[in-house]
């Protein structure tokens, strides 16, 4: 009985020792995001870089990104089904879906599928390098492995992440749109004027804005996770793990706090 | 001055045009048939995983190191990230419910229908989609490149028997128990947002009226369905994992990708089909 | 006796084996030679059933592994020990657990004997006493030895060895060559190994096979392997840098 105590009081700490100190190594490397990038200097961004992240990170990843959207759009349409059969509320459809979407459902999935799309193969390609003694190799060359490699990386992240979220919501309308035809025989034009009328700018803003804080998050979270890998493949692997976790319960905690404050 | 015979003429427009796209047929063709491939492999672990159940061939006690790494360790991550989320929700509805009738005391009531059917399982899911997901590739993957797997199956075991079939019912049971526990931290979480932001009655919002077997059924179904999805595909990941930190990046990213689809997929299909079996019951 | 008869394996438009004859007598001492990703350690693997050959047969005293599933293989990996080029130890397991997994996978011997059988393995591979550690504390060289230990626990007929010496000193590689050949000379195992390092590997077999871009260029003895007819091997042997040698 004692044992167990001792044993659970030792990994409640143990935990916390750990979270305390992610969280620091997150905040420092936020620190030195910030201090590359403010006072903003054309020496603070390589350029190359950023254009080649924006690429991968933002173009590659529409496919999923569209799809996911689209099945969030669907699913929540579906889920509204039967209160809008109950309620024969045929107008009422699209504004029920459409206002989860845009503001919770659709950056939350998006910046997730991102998170793991994106995010962890960050994690891994960062982690890989450091395993493979390729920052130290930069270091060697005076070159500052923050601005070269991660300031441009979170940035890519964050321009791309919200324009992934612009281009999710108007999918995940279509797959609301389409599912509602299709399950309860809504006309289009019905759902357009019940989505036009009913959901304000805000709606729209309020996902993005969010979606901005995401990037971040994911950003940050993931390129620490890759820079402090240690032992071979196996800790790449742990660190991708840790990294999409951690990038979890950033956007969840984010989510929280952002949607109190924009109200 | 005479043409020199080496050169091929230059082809036209038309024809470089038609050779561009050709290449281009050429490589979504093939992107068709890995993924056609894939699909059918998949398919293979997925019975072979069933199969292996009534092999047998798994460590003892394996089982249960599973529970409690894919559970027990996942307690507080789930707690986390779903109460922030229900809490969220509840704070969302009840401003779209102000603006429109200004009538609170539904929110509870239309809720744990929706947490016991969908939200409470699909939402725990997406989140061990990036943890237990991404652990399992991860996992599997390192053994894949540093050929402990090839060693396992030189020593006459079948790695599906010994690194998935346990991974896959730890898997199944840990997302049932989690579901039920992230549905009921989610319920718990918004009616007290509803209470202490909103002023809604606690009694009011905690009524269980519209709640419907047909509900439980359904969010049971989901919780399995995807609780069996994830180690499957995220097993498959790991296990096609090549080269050697990279290949171990490359298939944990694809395990999260991977299960967080299948789960969206999986709830898709299981709603639709559910609204179409028993909607009436549903409401 | 090992048959092999016009194996092909490809990856992708990269062809790894272009056309593999070999016949291994039971008993034999062969080694495999090669510049890097020539091929070898993919024709060790199609040897063992590991990787399944497009094209081609590989037979085991007239059993064809190409036509088997991997549960009708069992029966016949069982006959086989396999040291990988990394170890491949489980790194979940303790050093001891991973010599006698072989042991306890296969059945029908009893816990003592097993524990004495796997003192006694690693005893002679110089690892005595450290059953209870984890791979994760051995040293490079350790890990072979305890990988070499685990490949021959259950006294298979054909020991396949991938790189039994890469990373390691020149006396450690010593010892291990000392090993393996009082191992084949006490169980009279066939025994193939597969080296980049050829003079090592030539004080240890009786035979050598020269893999290059797939394809088998000298079979012979270890003996007569520097004055070879083919220009590749002579090149590659005597580590010489004019020559046809690609890469």
């Amino acid at each position: 009985m004692l044992g167990f105590v001792e044993r659970t009081v030792t990994q409640v700490g143990t935990t916390m020792v750990t979270i305390a100190r992610e969280v620091g190594g997150i905040v420092v490397m936020t620190a030195q995001v910030l201090r590359a990038l403010v006072p903003p200097s054309p020496a603070s961004l390589d350029g190359r870089e950023l254009v080649k992240n924006l690429h991968k990170m933002g173009n590659r990843s529409v496919p999923i990104v569209a799809l996911t959207a689209f099945f969030a759009g669907a699913l929540m349409l579906v889920q509204s089904a039967p209160f809008v059969e109950k309620l024969q509320a045929h107008a009422l459809a699209g504004w029920a879906s459409g206002y989860a979407v845009l503001r919770e459902i659709g950056p939350i999935l998006i910046a997730l599928m991102f998170s793991g799309r994106v995010g962890a193969n960050n994690t891994a390609e960062l982690g890989t390098m450091t395993v493979t003694e390729q920052l130290d190799g930069l270091r060697a060359l005076a070159i500052d492995p923050v601005r070269y490699l991660i300031v441009p990386r979170v940035v890519a992240m964050m321009v791309m992440l919200v324009a992934l979220t612009v281009i999710g919501d108007l999918v995940s309308l279509v797959g609301a749109a389409v599912v509602g035809k299709a399950l309860l025989g809504i006309e289009p034009a019905t759902f357009y004027h019940s989505v036009v009328d009913n959901l304000k700018p805000g709606d729209f803003l309020h996902g993005v804005y969010k979606s901005i804080a995401f990037g971040g998050a994911i950003a940050i979270t993931s390129c620490y996770f890759g820079v402090t890998v240690k032992g071979g493949a196996v800790g790449v692997g742990k660190a991708v793990n840790a990294a999409v976790v951690a990038a979890a319960v950033s956007v969840m905690l984010l989510d929280f706090f952002m949607t109190y404050w924009l109200g | 001055m005479p043409p020199t015979p080496t050169t091929t003429p230059r082809p036209g427009l038309v024809a470089r045009a038609a050779a561009a796209a050709a290449d281009r047929v050429e490589a979504v063709g093939q992107v068709a048939v890995d993924a056609v491939r894939a699909a059918v492999e998949l398919w293979g672990v997925f019975v072979s995983t069933i199969a292996g159940i009534y092999r047998g061939g798994r460590p003892r006690g394996e089982i249960v190191r599973q529970l409690h790494a894919i559970g027990n360790r996942s307690l507080l991550f789930i707690t986390v990230t779903l109460g922030f989320i229900g809490m969220v929700m509840i704070y969302q509805a009840c401003m779209q419910f102000m603006r429109v009738t200004g009538d609170l005391s539904q929110i509870g009531l239309q809720f744990l229908p929706l947490i016991v059917s969908d939200f409470g399982p699909t939402l725990t899911a997406m989140m061990l989609a990036t943890r237990v997901g991404a652990g399992i590739a991860a996992e599997i993957g390192s053994m894949k490149v540093t050929e402990q797997v090839d060693a396992l199956r030189m020593s006459g075991v079948l790695p599906v028997d010994y690194l998935i079939v346990p991974r896959f019912v730890a898997s199944i049971v840990m997302t049932v128990v989690l579901s039920t526990l992230g549905g009921a931290v989610m319920y718990l979480a918004g009616g007290l947002t509803a209470h202490y932001q909103f002023g809604v009655n606690t009694e009011l919002f905690f009524d269980p009226e519209l709640l419907r077997p047909a509900h439980l059924i359904l969010g049971l179904t989901k919780a399995v369905a995807y609780g069996a999805a994830i180690p499957i595909v995220s097993g498959f990941c790991g296990l096609r994992a090549q080269g050697s930190s990279e290949g171990v990046g490359t298939a944990t990213t694809a395990a999260v990708i991977g299960s967080s689809f299948a789960v969206l997929l999986l709830d898709l299909i299981l709603s639709v089909i559910a609204f179409v079996l028993f909607g009436e019951q549903l409401r | 006796m090992i048959e092999l008869a016009a194996v092909k394996k490809r990856f992708g438009r990269h062809v790894v084996l272009g056309g593999i004859d070999l016949e291994i007598p039971t008993g034999a001492c062969l080694g495999i030679i090669g510049p890097a990703a020539s091929g070898k350690s993919v024709l060790l693997k199609v040897m063992s059933g590991l990787l399944r050959p497009d094209t081609g047969t590989v037979k085991i005293d007239g059993a064809d592994l190409t036509s088997r599933s991997e549960e009708g293989l069992a029966p016949v990996r069982a006959r086989i020990g396999f040291l990988f080029q990394n170890y491949a130890l489980f790194d979940f397991m303790t050093v001891g657990e991973n010599v006698a997994f072989p042991l306890t996978r296969r059945g029908g011997v009893p816990a003592d004997e097993i524990t004495a059988r796997v003192a006694a393995r690693l005893r002679a591979v110089g690892l005595g006493g450290n059953e209870a550690k984890l791979p994760s504390e051995l040293s490079g060289g350790m890990k072979k030895r305890v990988g070499i230990a685990r490949a021959t626990i259950a006294l298979p007929e054909i020991v396949i060895y991938d790189e039994p010496t890469a990373g390691l000193d020149p006396v450690t590689t010593s010892k291990v060559y000392d090993l393996l050949r009082a191992d084949q000379q006490s169980t009279g195992a066939t025994v193939i190994a597969v080296s980049s390092d050829v003079d090592a590997l030539c004080r240890f077999v009786d035979t050598v096979a020269f893999l290059y871009q797939g394809v088998i260029r000298y079979q012979g003895p270890a003996a007569t392997l520097a004055d070879a007819p083919d220009p590749v091997v002579r090149q590659f042997v005597r580590g010489e840098l004019e020559g046809p040698l690609e890469g």
